[in-house]
Formats: C-alpha cells, structure tokens, sequence
C-alpha cells in the first residue's frame, strides 16, 4: 500500500472550487511531482493533506479544526501571531468555476472532501491536536517563499531547536548540537554563527536550507514543498535540487514534489500528476510521461518551453487562450475551450480518468491510444 | 550528481590571450551603441550628516551593440545589474560614465525637451504588467497617453492608433473601455506591449516580459514579440534570467555576472560553445524537459552565493564561485577579449 493516498479530493472556497476530485498516491520513498499552472490547485491539495487550510467544515458534520495550526511546518518560536500572519495559504482570489456544492457548507474557509491516507489514517477526519503531532513529525512542508515562513524576529537556531524539542524531546545543547549539524547537513556553512543570525541575514538560497533542515529535523517519512526553487536564481535551484535528490536518496524520505516546471519534475521525479483546473488529468511514470504524452494539455505544455536541447529555430507551439477559459468539470472537458482536439463528445458529460499505470482524462485520446 | 571540473592542464602558465586587432566588421551600422556604461548607486549612512560610505556597482563598465533589427539578449542572476542596465539605457536611470547612442545621436548628451521628445523612440516593457499599468486608466487612455505626451495626434487619429495596435497584440478593440485588473497576466502583457508600440519606436527594452507568466502564456508572448519585430521593424534589447528564453528571442547574447559582461557571442555559439566558466554554470543548472537528458546531463554546482555587487572580489569577480579559479584570478581582472571571431570572453584562459 502506498505511503499516501489521496482520493477524491475535493476543497471549495465557498461557491469557489479549487481542487475537484484529485486522486493520486505516492510510494514509501518516491519522489512524487504535482505540476500545472497558476491556480490549479497544487497548494490548496498540499494545504488540505498537512491540515493547514483555514477552517474547513466536513459534509459529515465533524468539527473544523483550529486554524492557527497553518502555521507551516515550522510553528515558530514567536507563537501563534507569527502563525496567524503566516502567508503559507494563498490570498482569497475571485471566484472561478463552481462546481455542485451539495450539501456541503458554505463559508469563509474551506470546505474539504475526500480522503488522505497516510500510513493507513485518512489524515482529513483526524483532531486537529492529532494533526498537529504528526505535522513536522511524519510529514513536513517546504513553502516558496522561505522568507515569510520562517519568525523575522527569532534567531535561526531557536527556531530549530523548538521542532527538536517538542517532536523529538532535545533539550539544550543537545538540541544545539543537533541544530548545528542539521544546518551542516543541507550545506550551511560555518552553522554555529548562522544559528544566531536572523531570517534577513541569509540570502534566498540559505533560507530555503534552513527550512529544508526544519523540514527534515524529524526525518518525516513524507516531505512535501510547494515550488520551493520558484523564487531562486537558476543556479542557487541547482543546488536545492541536488540536496531534495540527495535527501531522498539517503535518508528514504517521500517526496512529493509542487512544480510549474517540467524540467524541474523530468530531473527528480518518479511518478507524475499533471493537474488542470482542479483534476489530475494525466498520471504515468516519469519517463512514460515524457516519452508518451498523451493528454492534449500535457502536450500543449511541453510544446510551449523553448528549449535548450532542441534546435534554436523549434517553434513554440503555445496553447491558445488562458486558464480562465473553463468549463466545468461536470459539464465537460474543462480544458475544451483551449484544446484543439475538441470534439461535441468532449462536452457531452465528465470525462473520466482511464487507464492505470498512465491514466489519462481525455475522450479523444481513449480512441487514438 | 555534481561534478568538480579540473582545472584546464597548465594553462596558468600562458600568457592570457590579447585581444583580436580587428574585430569583425558588422554588415550594418548598429541602431544602439552602448560604451563602458557605469551605473554606480551611492551607499549612504549617518542620521545628522549624511556620508557616502561606498558605492553598489550595479553596472560597471558594460559594452555593446545591437544591429537594427536584432535582439540582443542579456542574461544573467537576480541583482547582477540587467535591469539597471536597460533603464540606464532609455535615460530612466542616469548613467556614472560611458556612452549610449541611438541611430548615431548620443542619448547621454540630450538634455531636456530634447530627451523628451527622444524618449519616443525607445520604449520599455515591462516584467509586472499591472503594476506597470495605472489601475484607474482604462485602455482607452492607457494607449492614449504616451501620444498626448508627446502631442501626437489629434483623438480620433489616437484611438484609430490604438485600435490598430490592439489588433497587432491580439486584442479585440471591445477592450478599449476595460481596466487592467479586468484581464489576465498574458492580457496584461499584450496591454503592455500595445502601450509600449504606439509611439512606433526604434528600440524596446523589454525587462523580464514572460517571467510572471504561466508555461503556456509565455509561449504566446514570445511568439507575439516575434511576430511585432518583423511587422514593425523593431529591434529589441531583451533582459530575462531564463535562458531558454532568451536563446529562444535573441540572436545575440551577454552574459553578465556583477555589473559586467562576462561573455557575448551569436546566441548559437554560445548555447553550443559557451566559454565562460559562470556561462557554463548556468546553463547545465537549467533542468531540461527530458528525463533521459536528466538522468545523464553533467551539472557543474556553484558553490555559495553572489558576493554583494558594492564589494566586488578582486581580479576576476567570478573567481569566488568558480570551480576553475586559480591564483592568478583573484590578483588579475582578466581581460575582455575576443576568443574567436564575434564571441568575446572575460576569462584567463581558454576552456
Ligand atoms: N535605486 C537603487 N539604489 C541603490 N541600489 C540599487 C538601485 N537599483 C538597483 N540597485 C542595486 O543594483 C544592483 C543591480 O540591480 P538590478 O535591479 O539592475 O538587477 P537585475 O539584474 O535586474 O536583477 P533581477 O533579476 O532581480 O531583476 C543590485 O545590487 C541592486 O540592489
Ligand atoms: N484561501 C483561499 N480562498 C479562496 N480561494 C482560494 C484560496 N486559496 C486558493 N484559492 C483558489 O483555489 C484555486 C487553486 O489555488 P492554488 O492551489 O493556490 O493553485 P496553485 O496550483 O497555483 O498552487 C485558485 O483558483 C485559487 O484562486
Ligand atoms: S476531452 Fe476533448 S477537449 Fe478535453 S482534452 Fe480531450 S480532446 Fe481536448
Ligand atoms: S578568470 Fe574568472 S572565470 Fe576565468 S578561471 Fe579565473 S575565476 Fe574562473
Ligand atoms: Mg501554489
Ligand atoms: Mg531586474
């Protein structure tokens, strides 16, 4: 059985839908890509497994858990203000499609369906202090923005050694000592000094390090991070690349991998989800994905990166319009309105996701492949 | 997995190259020359009386020239000085020394209604469209503008001008009565672009102008931008990180590492026989596309950090972060010298 199964999951911001119905799995030390464009749904689907989405509300009437605990992975030294203020869930956007809220609740959190089994426990019907426990512990999460994820006002080290210490019970200098060697361990140097220094007296890469230490302090068997090189230079990624790769490989942490880039999953990942307006609309193994695109939007991705590995004068072949041209799932294709394979059979009703090792959520594609 | 380049066998031992005598004559006069351009920003400090105590070299010393028509390509990490170059350009940041000309007239000589009027002949596009867009202007008059200031045009002749060029971006002309937050991010970039193109300038600089763009919408910009050069017969300074795009929009191509050019060549040649140690670094840290090109592609990792541009390393400024840094880097600034024909180097030996 896999390490974590998601299944069905649903997450609707009011009559806003986010993420509608995203299944996948991720194995005992894999590394895991979720990739697609802005607004998708990558980080609300990694907000509602680590339980850090505000207040959500369940069809079956359990109650909403806490909402400070979104304080990131890192719940800081600086208590519950820090967390509160913590930017880990994206803004409040217009509203997009709707999808059948049924049933459900309506509300200024989200609401949240389906299931993420982690090791055998469906993570969404867990307590929020049981939630919490298992956060920074089990599973852990690296954010872009390593800035606003870390307390401006408390040093480094403390900042660590508080996750030693309520997850793995260090205290003092043992807790130091370990803090230090964390910092070493994902390529900070001189990690005594650092441990003293603020957030703002490290570079964007060095950031990003010590969130990857705070990630790992407890070697969770699940780590997640959603874009954690989109806000870096090109060869400060490289070196975050290698320690995620390396990390995997030592230690047998699952990955599971947010990205807007496909050069990004094609150097780390195994398996692959590619999400569209809220659904995964095509799953295969890495090299499968590459070698057999087969979903048009898949296509119109790979299509669209100019690359270095191909002859200067490639063209780009772009897919027409923008994310906002949608339908909804329910309807139809919701990638219709920008596909150029759309027939009247793509808007006769939900396509479904076919096929098992390389899934696809395509109604033409089922006739070609 | 990283690998550590060894350092080229013996190649301390000779004397750094000198420069070709004659560099290769270009076919045409260059649209815009730019000579030994310097943007320095003092540092200031003290709270009674404030002292310069240094100066951040944003842009120190950096030469080139683009052929009416071309794109020329600058590329390089965050804070290494190419959007300051580009603004120092376009006269929006005034320049510490060196010299700037556009279609032979000195651009760092204008002064006054003379800059003014010049100004319409070199636009900019911008890497944030909305905010470079005013949110209570609707298109109308977010087109209009650039015309009134320079007194182009009587009002029928301008939305006539903006009707045509919203066609030439791809926008229907319903949208003249829209505001900017009503479009998405690849609309706003066409806004952009349309706002940059009706003075029907010379030269756009165009400053990271896909990078806040989704995968798919970028691929439409850059198509887009292409398309406008042949039309209207631009010629395009491009500044981004990303260097698939640029090789993607350029034909020729700068490097730069702390204010300065580090490498320049046709960007096949570059992409293909990159010199410079920073070039090499930087395009085996892009991730391809591919999985088997993945699984096999030598990555050279950098260590650490860019050093801050207000203190640059002595010698070579590179030689912090390069894998092939001997003794000779850190005493000697190496020389900017043509290593073969049209593609110059900053570098002490040949790799
Ligand atoms: N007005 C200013 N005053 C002082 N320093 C400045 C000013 N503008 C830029 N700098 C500094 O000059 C250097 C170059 O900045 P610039 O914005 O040109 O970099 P860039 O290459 O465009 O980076 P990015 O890729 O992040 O846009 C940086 O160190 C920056 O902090
Ligand atoms: N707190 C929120 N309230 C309302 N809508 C939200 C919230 N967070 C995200 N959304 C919406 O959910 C969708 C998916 O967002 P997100 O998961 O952040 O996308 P991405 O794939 O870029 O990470 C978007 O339409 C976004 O606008
Ligand atoms: S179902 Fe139809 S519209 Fe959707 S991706 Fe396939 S061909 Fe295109
Ligand atoms: S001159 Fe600079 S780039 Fe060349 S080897 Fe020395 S340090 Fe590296
Ligand atoms: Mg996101
Ligand atoms: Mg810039």
């Amino acid at each position: 059985m896999a390490l974590l199964e998601v299944e069905d999951l649903r997450v609707a911001f009011g009559p806003a839908t986010a993420v509608d119905g995203v299944s996948f799995a991720v194995d005992e030390g894999k590394v895991v890509g979720l990739v697609g464009e802005s607004g998708c749904g990558k980080s609300v689907t990694s907000l509602a497994i680590m339980g850090l989405l505000p207040k959500r509300s369940r069809g079956n009437g359990r109650l909403a858990p806490d909402t400070e605990a979104r304080a990131v992975t890192v719940e800081p030294a600086g208590g519950a203000e820090a967390a509160e203020s913590s930017p880990a869930v994206p803004s409040a956007p217009a509203p997009r499609t709707a999808i059948g809220g049924e049933g459900r609740r309506r509300g200024r959190g989200a609401d949240v369906d389906g299931r993420a089994v982690f090791d055998g426990v469906d993570l969404l019907s867990l307590p929020s202090a049981a939630m919490r426990r298992r956060r920074g512990r089990d599973l852990a999460m690296v954010f872009q923005d390593p800035l606003s994820s870390l307390n401006p006002v408390v040093p480094i080290g403390r900042q660590i050694t508080e996750v030693l210490e309520r997850h793995r019970g260090l205290k003092g200098d043992k807790a130091v000592k370990e803090a230090s060697h964390l910092l070493d361990r994902v390529g900070i140097p001189d990690p005594a000094r650092r441990l003293r220094e603020y957030p703002h007296q490290l570079s964007g890469g060095m950031r990003q390090r010590v969130l990857i230490a705070i990630a790992v302090a407890c070697a969770p068997r699940l780590l997640i991070a959603d874009e954690p090189t989109t806000a870096l230079d090109v060869t400060i990624q490289a070196q975050i690349l290698e320690l995620l790769r390396d990390l995997v490989e030592s230690e047998g942490t699952a990955l599971l991998m947010i990205t807007h880039d496909l050069g990004v999953v094609a150097g780390l990942c195994d398996e692959v989800n590619v999400l569209y307006s809220g659904r995964v609309v095509e799953s295969a193994p890495v090299r499968e994905l590459f070698a057999r695109p087969t979903h048009p939007y898949t296509i119109g991705l790979l299509g669209s990166i100019p690359r270095l590995d191909l002859p200067m004068d490639e063209p780009l072949r772009p897919i027409r319009g923008s994310i906002q041209d949608v339908i909804r799932w329910r309807d139809g294709c919701a990638f219709a309105p920008r596909c150029d394979r759309v027939t009247e059979k793509c808007v006769a009703g939900e396509p479904a996701l076919v096929g098992a090792v390389h899934a696809h959520r395509c109604v033409m594609a089922e006739e070609v492949a | 997995m990283s690998t550590e380049p060894e350092a080229p066998g013996g190649a301390a031992s000779r004397p750094p190259l000198q420069r070709a005598d004659e560099p290769a004559v270009p076919a045409k006069a260059p649209l815009l020359e730019v000579e030994d351009l310097e943007v320095h920003f003092p540092i200031r400090r003290g709270i009674l009386v404030e002292r310069t105590v240094g100066h951040v070299r944003a842009v120190d010393g950096v030469s080139l020239s683009v052929q009416p028509g071309g794109t020329f390509g600058l590329v390089g990490e965050s804070g290494c000085g190419k959007t300051t170059f580009g603004r120092a350009v376009l006269r929006l940041e005034e320049p510490t020394a060196g010299r700037v000309r556009l279609g032979g007239d000195e651009v760092t000589a204008l002064r006054g209604e003379r800059l003014r009027r010049f100004r319409s002949k070199m636009q900019m596009v911008f890497q944030d469209p909305l905010g470079s867009l005013n949110p209570r202007h609707n298109v109308d008059m977010l087109l209009a503008e650039p015309l009134k200031v320079h007194g182009v045009g009587s009002r029928e002749e301008r939305r006539k001008l903006a009707v045509e060029t919203l066609d030439a971006v791809g926008l229907p002309k319903s949208v003249l009565e829209r505001y900017p937050h009503e479009f998405s991010g690849g609309q706003r970039q066409r806004l952009g672009i349309a706002r940059a193109l009706m003075l029907r300038p010379d030269l756009i600089v165009c400053d990271e102008p896909v990078s806040a763009l989704d995968v798919s919408i970028q691929a439409q910009v850059m198509n887009l931008l292409d398309e406008l050069q042949d039309e209207f017969g631009l010629t395009y300074l491009v500044i981004a990180h990303d260097l698939a795009v640029v090789r993607h929009l350029s034909d020729r191509v700068g490097v730069m590492y702390l204010g300065k050019l580090v490498e320049e060549a046709d960007s096949s040649q570059i992409y293909e026989r990159p010199r410079h140690p920073y070039t090499k670094a930087l395009l085996s840290a892009v991730p391809q596309p591919d999985p088997e090109v993945e699984a096999t592609r030598e990555r050279i990792i950098l260590k650490g950090d860019l050093p801050s541009p207000a203190n640059p390393p002595s010698g070579c400024r590179f030689r912090t972060r390069c894998p092939w840094a001997e003794d000779i880097c850190a005493e000697v600034e190496p020389e900017w010298r043509e290593a073969a024909t049209g593609h110059r180097v900053a570098c002490h030996f040949d790799l």
